[in-house]
């Protein structure tokens, strides 16, 4: 087994790497995918702490933010679907009417 | 080196590659398929953690569920996004985004390493430890007694949850 | 004795206030009776009051009457009272008298002018304040009089304020005048720092006047000289002498009337009546009185250097109101108090007589002030040709006119303080006053020939001196048939005062010191004055007869001399021809003492404002105003820059945000 520590920093790294690519892909789908990463380092450290406490808590919240992470994918799509179907392109930077 | 310290590096630097991949990729389907490469590898550590249930369950949920969904749409939306990469409105966004990024490494590990180190024993200790019930009953027993006896709650309202969603995506789907 | 101060001090305040408030809606008539009512009820009681102080024994002919308690403080006490005495008595007789006599000719001068009432309300209003002055017991109530003099001659002066020269010329003495009333001021705190009251002698409410307080050696010598001088100072700036005057001749622009009144013989002389009444402080510092005596001397000479060439005839008699006083304070410099006095009521006679016959001109020419447009006017206007030669032969100093028995008494007491204290400066001072006395003799009758002699060189268009092009008054309308002019003599309202001081021009030196003779009784005013001047030394008050005879004798052969130059060069008429002769342009252009002024003071203290104003005003406090406003919109134009409309830069924000919290706890540990 490797120290607790090894997979909280794995943990960290794909974090991290998710982040940046939210911030930096222009594709909402792209980015999208970039939130799944995190929520998946996420996943990582809960269960690498259970492990390491030997108590199955931490797999149930795996457990729901699996649940979760499904919910949300199925109602982002659908909002993307939907925003393509009236603007008809899916740039990010293009919906900025929001600018002061 | 043990074999569990080798299959741990190789499984991050591989992670790690994949990861990157997700973000760096020019085509949409390509950085889907280095996702679900990457959900196969975490999948992995899992297994190395010994979480089995989670792990098969990240496999069939997230690679096979979540990720075709993600796939049927980036497909249906390919044609419109080979342009979007071409006009950068603001450009200095990428190194920012990619400084901070290292620097939110920093200091994650920085406190991993300084902050009070997680208990050296298991909270739960004798029967109830987690270790204790999969090896007497088994690791999806394990799971389904922990899931039904303590959070039986949070399990209903994760239902709700999921009809709140399909309702949702019945609302957008729906024509103008 | 009947003191009756008060009620001449009254008429005239009675007078301005009731033509102030409604004198606008009365008739001619009604202005009139109040005005001459006033003042002539002032000389009336002036003149009663007078008779009776004749009537009491010269050691009772002081009365200190306190009107009013005004300031009491510990053991400090201003009050308002008067002072009646011989000195007093004089003055008041002279301010009245020629105030009365020149409100019965403004009654002519004025008399299509649309402010009637507002020139007789000022006139009432000077005639109070003047009778303030001279009668005041104490030095406030004497600078409060002093200071509404200067009021009465800026209202006066700029009483035709559509002019814009008018204006300016108010403005200027205005200033110069408080010039004058910062030094009286200084000296007034001076004195009461150092004699701790401030009422000339003993009165009811008060144990000891500053006069009874001064013994030598009492003050510093230099406080004493300080005192003095800044009394001169206020003397200098009201009396137009170096260097405070300037405003004299451009104080012309007023009406005649005017510039007879206040310009010759009763406010110009306040400074002359102050030095008579304050001499105590003066005998304290000697020096002073020699300083005093120098300067008019200069300012005496200087004054008739310009007047020799000027062409506008007010401006000759301003000069020449300016050299008098030069005289007058001459001989108070010489110690010789009385003297100056005398020449001051011989001078109110005929200064004021050429001012009114001067007027007498202008209104016939309906305007005309410029010499080049005058001549031969003797056979039209016979009694003002009499009456302004007559007071011409007076300013001269020929014998028997009232000038000569006061200039000769000034002459005869600088020789004699030459000869006596055997100082060079008197010697040199006497001779100043021998060749003015030329000069002013040529000047004066320069002016007569110029007037009255030779053939009409006027054009028949009356207009007034150049710098003026508005279109204002009066005269005009009914004295222009056609386009001819019609010049005929005054009406009796204006020739009636022109005699009256004719005749006191000839017979008011009589009552001076006949100084030739040496012998006491025929000297009336002297003895009337004497107890007042009794401090003063006897050293000086009457030359040795030798002496006294060569300083008459040189004085009238200057003055012959004069006339004859005058005679030869203008007996025919004016020919005026501008000379290029440099000495010549300095003379005409009064020396460019206005544009020196102007060069020296007004532009640094205009450039000064202008700066001022734009460095504060401009860039300080709208700068500052203006600035916050910039910074603001600088400011809220950089934070619009924060919401770009990129989801992506929110999110980064986010981030940014997220990492501060957790480097916050990563370094508190």
């Amino acid at each position: 087994m490797m120290p607790l520590s090894a997979y909280l920093i794995m943990s960290a790294i794909l974090f991290s790497i998710g982040v940046v690519g939210v911030l930096i892909r222009r594709n909402p789908l792209i980015i999208f995918m970039s939130i799944e990463l995190m929520l998946n380092a996420v996943n990582l450290s809960f269960v690498a702490v259970s492990s390491k406490l030997d108590s199955a808590d931490g797999q149930m919240f795996v457990f729901l933010v699996l649940t979760v992470a499904a919910a949300e994918v199925v109602v982002g799509l659908g909002i993307i679907v939907s925003i393509f179907r009236t603007r008809r392109n899916i740039d990010v930077d293009e919906m900025n009417t929001l600018r002061g | 080196m043990t074999a569990t310290q080798l299959a741990f590096f190789v499984l991050a630097v591989a992670s790690t590659a994949s990861a990157l991949g997700v973000i760096i990729f020019k085509n949409a389907v390509h950085c889907a398929l280095s996702l679900i490469l990457t959900f196969l590898f975490l999948a992995l550590f899992y297994l190395q953690l010994g979480a089995l249930f989670i792990a098969i369950v990240q496999v069939l949920i997230y690679a096979g569920a979540i990720m075709v969904l993600f796939l049927f749409v980036v497909t249906m939306l390919a044609s419109e996004t080979d342009e979007t990469e071409l006009r950068d409105h603001i450009p200095w966004q990428r190194w920012v985004a990619s400084i901070l990024g290292v620097v939110l490494v920093g200091v994650l590990s920085y406190l991993l390493f300084t902050g009070t180190p997680v208990g050296g024993s298991a909270v739960t200790t004798g029967a109830n430890s987690l270790s204790h019930v999969v090896n007497t009953q088994g690791n999806t027993q394990a799971f389904g007694l922990a899931l039904f006896h303590g959070f039986a709650f949070p399990f209903e309202v994760t239902s709700l949850l999921i009809v709140v969603a399909i309702l949702g995506a019945m609302v957008l789907g729906r024509k103008a | 004795m009947t003191n009756l101060s008060v009620l001449v001090l009254l008429m005239p305040l009675l007078g301005f206030v009731i033509l102030g408030l409604s004198g606008r809606f009365l008739p001619r008539g009604a202005i009139l009776t109040i005005a001459w009512g006033a003042c002539g009820l002032a000389f009336f009681f002036a003149l009663i009051s007078f008779i009776s102080m004749l009537g009491t024994p010269a050691a009772n002919r002081t009365a200190d009457q306190v009107l009013y308690t005004w300031i009491v403080s510990g053991n400090f006490q201003v009050s308002f009272g008067q002072l009646f005495d011989p000195l007093s008595a004089v003055m008041l007789m002279i301010v009245t008298g020629v105030g009365f006599i020149i409100h019965i000719y403004s009654a002519g001068y004025m008399e299509h002018d649309d402010g009637f009432w507002r020139f007789f309300c000022y006139l009432n209003f000077f005639i109070f304040a003047m009778v303030l002055l001279v009668s005041a017991d104490n030095f406030l109530f004497l600078l409060i009089g002093w200071g509404l003099v200067g009021l009465a001659s800026f209202l006066l002066i700029g009483f035709w304020y559509h002019r814009p020269a008018a204006v300016a010329a108010a403005q200027k003495a205005l200033v110069i005048n408080i010039i004058g009333d910062f030094g009286l001021m200084l000296a007034i705190f001076l004195i009461f720092l150092n004699y701790g009251v401030l009422n000339y002698v003993t009165n009811s409410n008060s144990a000891a006047g500053v006069f009874n307080l001064i013994k030598p050696g009492s003050v510093g010598s230099g406080v004493s000289i300080a005192i003095a001088l800044l009394l001169f100072v206020a003397c200098a700036a009201k009396s137009a002498q170096l260097p405070l005057y300037m405003w004299l001749p451009d104080a012309m622009e007023g009406p005649t009337p005017v510039s007879a009144l206040i310009h010759a013989a009763t406010m110009v002389t306040a400074g002359v009546y102050l030095v008579a009444r304050a001499h105590p402080l003066f005998e304290l510092a000697p020096i002073s009185l020699d300083i005093i005596a120098a300067i008019g001397g200069v300012t005496a000479l200087f004054a008739a250097t310009i007047a020799l060439f000027q062409l506008d005839i007010k401006r000759v008699l301003a000069y020449s109101t300016i050299s008098q006083l030069g005289y007058m304070f001459m001989a108070e410099g010489a110690h010789n108090y009385t003297a100056g006095i005398f020449h001051l009521t011989t001078h109110a006679y005929f200064k004021a007589l050429l001012f009114l016959g001067a007027g007498a001109v202008i209104h016939a020419l309906s305007g005309e002030q410029d010499m080049r447009q005058m001549g031969g006017l003797r056979k039209r206007l016979p009694i003002t040709f009499w009456t302004f030669l007559i007071a011409a032969l007076a300013i001269s100093g020929i014998p028997p006119f009232a000038g000569f028995w006061s200039k000769d008494d000034i002459l005869g007491s600088l020789l004699s303080q030459a000869t006596t204290g055997n100082s060079a400066l008197f010697y040199i001072l006497w001779a100043i006053g021998v060749i003015t006395a030329g000069l002013t003799a040529f000047y004066m009758f320069r002016l007569v020939f110029g007037i009255f002699f030779g053939g009409y060189r006027g054009t028949g268009y009356a207009k007034r001196s150049e710098e003026d092009e508005d279109e204002e008054d009066e005269e005009d309308a009914q004295h222009t048939a056609g386009n001819r002019l019609s010049i005929h003599e005054a009406p009796a309202v204006m020739t009636i005062p022109l005699i009256i001081l004719g005749v006191l021009s000839v017979i008011g030196g009589l009552v001076g010191s006949f100084s030739l003779f040496g012998d006491p009784r025929y000297q009336p005013l002297a003895n009337f004055l004497a107890p007042l001047f009794s401090d003063v030394g006897a050293i000086n008050l009457a030359p040795t007869i030798g002496i006294g005879w060569i300083s008459t004798g040189l004085s009238i052969v200057a003055a012959l001399l004069g006339i004859f130059v005058a005679w030869r060069l203008y007996g025919k008429g004016f020919a005026y021809k501008e000379s290029k002769n440099p000495l010549y342009q300095l003379l005409f252009h009064k020396y460019y003492v206005d544009e020196a002024l102007a060069f020296v003071i007004i532009n640094p203290i205009r450039w000064f404002g202008g700066t001022a104003t734009s460095l504060l005003e401009g860039g300080t406090l709208d700068g500052g105003s203006r600035g916050i406003a910039w910074a603001f919109k600088k400011l809220s134009l950089g934070l619009r820059r924060l919401q770009s409309g990129y989801v992506r830069n929110y999110a980064l924000a986010i981030l940014v945000g997220v990492l501060l919290i957790i480097i916050y706890y990563a370094v508190r540990g």
